[in-house]
C-alpha cells in the first residue's frame, strides 16, 4: 500500500482521478488534494506539556452527472479506496436531483498567470524544533516573571507547511504552498475566588511577521490583568467601542449574513439588499484574496476560480455578496472567488481603516463601554438580532475607569452599521477576518 | 482467528506490539496505539430537490507517549511500515532519553457495556432509504405553514472503527454507529424572517426514525420554532427570575458545571473548582452527573478513546462538588481513579477529559407548579449554545422562550444570552422538578479545537435571579 509522496505524483494522481471520474460516465468532475506537515509545542510552566508533529493528506473529489452532483472525501490515498470513491460517487449522482446551478465554474475563469502572492516562507520551514521549543518556553518565562500573573494555560508555537493541488474536467491544473505560524499565550490572575484569563497571539505566513515573544508576552499579560476587580454594571444603554479583536468578530458575523449561500437560502437578513444602504458612509467592507502573504490570501479559491478583491460594501451601500459558482448561479451573479469546500469563506474579509486612533475614539466617550472579549454565541445572520455576553472596560470622560464582567450587549447588526461613529486607524490582519477599532453610538448593556 | 480491526488496518497485534515498543525505545511512562477508520455519509435536501449526497473515509494512525506531565503525539494516515513507525518515532522525541521502556504484551478485551440499540446500521442500509427519512422531515416542515419559505434536511450517518493498544497490555475495538437528523426551517412575514431548528439521532440504528422519533415530527418541530419566533417580540435586558425548561436546558449545566469538573483544569488549578472537592459549590438541590453508558444517546460509547470502559459518575451531588471527569493522564498525576472520560475528535487529537452525557438529576418539584412560582420572569425554552472560562463565567443562549408574567407562561420571546458566574447561579438554584428530561440528538462540544458528540439534560430548574441579555 505506497502512496504518492512528491507534487507531481500528487499532481499526476489528481489528474487520474478526473480521467477516471470521466471514464466511470461523470460528465465533469473535481479533485483537490491537501499535503502537509504540522508541529505544535505546548510549554506550560516551563515545561513541555504536548508535542505534536505529524503529516497528513486528504482528497475531495466532486462529480457531476446530468446535473447532478456527488461527493466525497478521504484521508486514504490508496488507488482502490479512491477508485472505489469515485465509482461510488458517480452511481449516488443518479439518487440526487437535477439542479440546473450546479457544475464547474465557467472554463474562461481559470488562469494559469497567477500571481505570486509570497505564501510560502523558506525561513519557516526551515526552523527546527528546538528553536520553536525555545520560542514558546520564552514567551512564557517574560509572562510568568510578572508578579500579577498567577497560572499558565501555557504557550504554544505552532507551525504548518502545506501544499494545495486542484484539478477538474475543464483542464484546469492548479497548485500552491502556503506556510503558517502561530504563537499564544493564555494566563491567569488574581486571588482563587476572584480569578481572571485572558490571552494573546499572534499569526503568520511568514515568520519575520510574527509578533515578538516579548510583545506576545507583554501583550498577554496586560490583557489579563486589565481585567482585575471588574464590576457589574446596570442596565442601560450606552456608546459601545469594539477593540478589533471584538470588531473582527462583528465582522465574521457580517461575513454569514453577505455569503452567497445564506442569501439564495434567505437565511440573512441582507438577502435582496443589494444596492441599497445598510450601514452609513464611515463603513467599507472589502474582501481580498490577493494581499501579498496575508493569511485569508491564495491565488484560486477551493473550485480553480482566481481570488480578487471585492468591495461589499462602499460607504455603507451593499454592493457585492461573496460567491462560489453555485450560489452566484442561483442569484444571477458572478462568483468572487470565495468557494471554500461544499459552502463559501472569507478571503481575506476587513473593516476598511478610517482616520482616528484608538486614543482619540476613547476620549470622545463621556460615558461607554469599551468590550474587549465576547463569551458565547448569540448572532443570528437571519434577522441579524446580537445578543453576546462581554468582558470590558467602562470609560468615563474619555478614560479607562474600571473593568466590566457578568453582562451583555444585545442589538441588531443593521442598527450596529448604522450607528458607526468611527473607525479607527488601527487595522491588522490577524486571521482572515479583520478590522480597526470601532466606535457604535449606542446598544442596550444588560447587567443587573 | 482475524481480530475485527485487522480488516480495515491490516495491523495485527504483533505488529502493534513492536510498534509500542518503537514508541517507548527512549523511555517514557506509557505509549498507546489508536487506529481509526471512519466511514460517514451525508444527504442533503434544500430548494426541493435532493441536492447532493457525500461519502466520506478518514483512515489513521495516532501514537501517543507520555512521561510525567508530558506527551508526545504523532499520527498518520498512511499505514505503510515506514511511516507508522514514523509517527512512533516522533511521538517518541518527548521523553528525555532514557533507558527503553517494555510493553506488557497485549491482550484483546471487550467491553461489557452494550450501549449501541442496532438493527439497522446506517452505514450498512442504502442511500434510497435515508433519501426517504430527509424528505419526510423536508415536507412536514414546508406543510405546516405558507410563511415557511426554505427548508433544509439533511442525515448524517458514520460508522468509527476504532482499535486502541497501550504499553499497558489493554488491546481492545469498538465500531461506534452515530446518525442525526437536521432540519432547519425559515419563516417569512412582511419583512420579518425568522429560524427554526429541529434534530435528533444518537448511536442508533435507522429504525430510531420509525420507532422513536418519526422525521415528520422532526420537520413540524422545526417549523413551528420559526413560525413561533414570528410572534416573538425582544426579550427583556437585566436581571430577573428564569425558568428553564426540561431537556435542552442542560446545556447550562454543560457549561456551568461540566468543562470545569474536567480534570485537566483541576490538575493545572485553571478551574474554579480546582480546590473544592468536597465543598458545597451549589445549592442542595443539585445533583448532576456524566453518564456515558446510556444507550443509543449521542455521547455514549463502551469505551472511550483510551480504550476505558466509562462509568456513571457523580460530579455534584446535593450541591457538594465530589467528581472529576478522568483521562487516563489526569487520573494518573492525581492518583485518581479512570472515570472513562478521556476522548478525542479524531486520530489527529490526543485524547483530553470530556464530558459525554451530563445532567441535572431530578428533583421534587411540580413544574407547573415552579412556573407559578414566578411573578416576572423568563421562561427559557430552546437554546443554541453556550461558552464557560476557567473563572466560572459563563454564557448560555436562548433561542426562544416565554416571559412568565404573574406565574403563567405570556408572550413568546426571541433570542438572548444569559450571563452569571457559576458559583454565584449554582447557588441560586431553588428549585429542581421531577421531569427529567433530555435535549436533542444533536449537540456537540468544542474544547481545544476538537469537537466530540454529546447529550445535555435536565428537569425544570428554577434560578432565582440572573442576567438576561435581551432589548427590552
Amino acid at each position: 500500500m505506497s502512496m504518492p509522496s512528491d507534487s507531481a505524483s500528487l499532481r499526476g494522481l489528481a489528474e487520474r482521478l478526473v480521467r477516471f471520474a470521466r471514464s466511470c460516465g461523470a460528465d465533469e468532475a473535481e479533485v483537490g488534494i491537501g499535503d502537509g506537515t504540522e508541529f505544535s509545542v505546548d510549554v506550560r510552566l516551563g515545561e513541555i506539556e504536548n508535542l505534536v508533529q505529524a503529516g497528513s493528506r486528504s482528497l475531495g473529489i466532486r462529480v457531476l452527472k446530468d446535473g447532478k452532483t456527488a461527493s466525497a472525501t478521504s484521508s486514504d490515498l490508496a488507488g482502490e479506496t479512491l477508485e472505489d470513491l469515485v465509482r461510488g460517487a458517480v452511481k449516488r449522482t443518479g439518487l440526487a436531483q437535477a439542479d440546473a446551478c450546479a457544475g464547474l465554474p465557467d472554463p474562461a475563469l481559470h488562469r494559469t498567470d497567477l500571481a505570486d502572492l509570497d505564501l510560502y516562507d523558506p525561513a519557516l520551514a526551515a526552523l527546527d524544533a528546538r528553536t520553536k521549543i525555545a520560542v514558546a518556553r520564552e514567551m512564557e518565562r517574560i509572562a510568568l516573571d510578572d508578579r500579577r500573573i498567577t497560572n499558565s494555560y501555557g504557550a504554544s508555537f505552532s507551525t504548518h507547511e502545506g501544499r494545495s493541488i486542484l484539478a477538474n474536467s475543464n483542464g484546469f491544473l492548479g497548485e500552491y504552498r502556503k506556510t503558517y505560524c502561530s504563537l499564544s499565550l493564555g494566563l491567569q490572575a488574581g486571588e482563587p475566588e476572584a480569578v481572571v484569563e485572558d490571552f494573546w497571539f499572534s499569526s503568520g505566513v511568514h515568520y519575520a511577521d510574527l509578533e515578538s515573544p516579548e510583545t506576545v508576552a507583554r501583550t498577554a499579560v496586560a490583557r489579563t490583568v486589565r481585567h482585575l476587580h471588574a464590576r457589574k454594571l446596570e442596565t442601560q444603554r450606552l456608546p459601545v467601542v469594539f477593540e478589533p479583536l471584538v470588531t473582527a468578530g462583528m465582522l465574521g458575523f457580517l461575513f454569514s449574513c453577505v455569503s452567497g449561500m445564506a442569501v439564495y437560502q434567505k437565511a440573512t437578513f441582507l438577502a435582496g439588499k443589494l444596492g441599497e444602504p445598510i450601514g452609513n458612509a464611515r463603513v467599507t467592507v472589502i474582501d481580498d484574496g490577493l494581499l501579498p502573504r496575508r493569511l485569508g490570501t491564495s491565488p484560486f479559491d477551493s473550485e480553480g476560480v482566481p481570488t480578487r478583491r471585492t468591495v461589499v460594501v462602499d460607504g455603507g451601500i451593499l454592493r457585492n455578496f461573496l460567491c462560489n459558482t453555485y450560489a452566484a448561479r442561483k442569484l444571477g451573479l458572478v462568483t468572487t472567488g470565495n468557494a471554500d469546500g461544499p459552502g463559501v469563506g472569507p478571503n481575506n474579509f476587513y473593516l476598511a481603516p478610517g482616520p482616528h486612533s484608538a486614543g482619540d475614539i476613547l476620549r470622545s466617550c463621556d460615558r461607554g463601554l469599551l468590550v474587549v472579549r465576547t463569551l458565547g454565541h448569540g448572532l443570528n445572520p437571519v434577522n441579524g438580532d446580537i445578543s453576546q455576553g462581554v468582558f470590558g472596560l467602562f470609560i468615563e470622560k474619555g478614560e479607562i475607569a474600571y473593568p466590566v464582567s457578568e453582562v451583555t450587549i444585545s442589538g441588531n447588526l443593521g442598527d450596529v452599521l448604522r450607528n458607526v461613529e468611527m473607525v479607527g486607524r488601527d487595522l491588522e490582519f490577524r486571521g482572515n477576518v479583520s478590522g480597526p477599532t470601532v466606535k457604535v453610538a449606542e446598544m442596550q448593556v444588560a447587567g443587573y | 482467528m482475524t481480530l475485527p480491526f485487522e480488516d480495515h488496518f491490516h495491523l495485527g497485534p504483533e505488529e502493534l506490539h513492536r510498534l509500542l515498543a518503537v514508541a517507548l525505545a527512549s523511555g517514557g511512562d506509557f505509549a498507546e496505539i489508536f487506529l481509526e477508520y471512519r466511514v460517514y455519509h451525508f444527504v442533503l435536501m434544500e430548494e426541493d430537490i435532493i441536492k447532493e449526497t457525500s461519502e466520506s473515509i478518514s483512515l489513521g494512525l495516532g501514537v501517543r507517549v507520555c512521561q510525567g506531565e508530558k506527551t508526545g503525539y504523532a499520527f498518520t494516515n498512511d499505514l505503510a511500515a515506514e511511516k507508522t513507525r514514523l509517527a512512533a518515532q516522533s511521538a517518541a522525541a518527548i521523553v528525555d532519553a532514557g533507558a527503553p521502556g517494555r510493553g506488557a504484551d497485549l491482550r484483546d478485551e471487550r467491553s461489557s457495556l452494550d450501549v449501541y440499540p442496532l438493527l439497522e446500521p446506517a452505514h450498512q442500509t442504502d442511500l434510497g432509504t435515508k433519501i426517504d427519512i430527509v424528505r419526510e422531515a423536508y415536507a412536514a416542515c414546508q406543510g405546516v405553514d405558507p410563511a415557511v419559505k426554505k427548508v433544509k434536511a439533511a442525515l448524517q450517518d458514520q460508522a468509527q472503527y476504532l482499535t486502541i493498544a497501550n504499553s499497558e497490555g489493554r488491546l481492545v475495538s469498538d465500531v461506534r454507529p452515530l446518525v442525526k437528523l437536521t432540519c432547519v426551517a425559515i419563516a417569512e412575514r412582511g419583512s420579518v424572517r425568522e429560524y427554526g431548528f429541529s434534530g435528533g439521532g444518537g448511536r442508533v440504528g435507522l429504525e430510531y426514525f420509525r420507532n422513536v422519533l418519526a422525521p415528520r415530527a422532526v420537520g413540524g418541530d422545526a417549523a413551528r420554532e420559526a413560525l413561533l419566533l414570528l410572534e416573538a417580540r425582544d426579550a427583556p435586558a437585566g436581571e430577573m427570575p428564569v425558568v428553564l425548561s426540561p431537556g435542552h436546558a442542560g446545556v447550562l449545566i454543560h457549561e456551568a458545571v461540566g468543562h470545569l469538573v474536567e480534570a485537566d483544569f483541576n490538575r493545572k488549578k485553571t478551574s474554579i473548582f480546582w480546590n473544592k472537592m468536597g465543598e458545597r459549590i451549589g445549592s442542595g438541590l443539585v445533583t448532576i452527573y456524566d453518564d456515558p453508558t446510556i444507550p443509543g444517546f449521542r455521547g455514549s460509547y463502551a469505551v472511550d478513546d483510551e480504550g476505558t470502559v466509562p462509568r456513571k459518575t457523580p460530579l455534584v451531588e446535593s450541591g457538594l462538588l465530589t467528581g472529576l471527569l478522568q483521562d487516563k493522564l489526569s487520573a494518573r498525576l492525581m492518583g485518581q481513579a479512570e472515570t472513562g472520560h478521556g476522548r478525542r475528535q479524531d486520530y489527529t487529537d490526543f485524547p483530553i477529559p470530556r464530558m459525554a452525557n451530563t445532567f441535572i438529576a431530578p428533583g421534587e418539584d411540580d413544574p407547573e407548579d415552579i412556573v407559578r412560582s414566578v411573578k416576572k420572569g423568563l421562561y427559557a425554552d430552546r437554546f443554541t449554545g453556550g461558552q464557560v472560562e476557567d473563572s466560572g463565567k459563563f454564557t448560555f443562549s436562548v433561542s426562544s422562550g416565554y416571559l412568565i408574567e404573574d406565574g403563567r407562561l405570556t408572550a413568546p420571546v426571541k433570542q438572548a444570552t444569559l450571563i452569571g458566574s457559576n458559583v454565584d447561579i449554582l447557588r441560586k438554584i431553588d428549585r429542581v422538578g421531577h421531569d427529567l428530561a433530555f435535549g436533542q440528538q444533536t449537540g456537540t462540544c468544542g474544547k481545544e479545537g476538537q469537537d466530540v458528540p454529546v447529550t445535555d439534560g435536565c428537569p425544570t430548574v428554577r434560578i432565582s435571579r440572573m442576567t438576561v441579555g435581551g432589548r427590552e
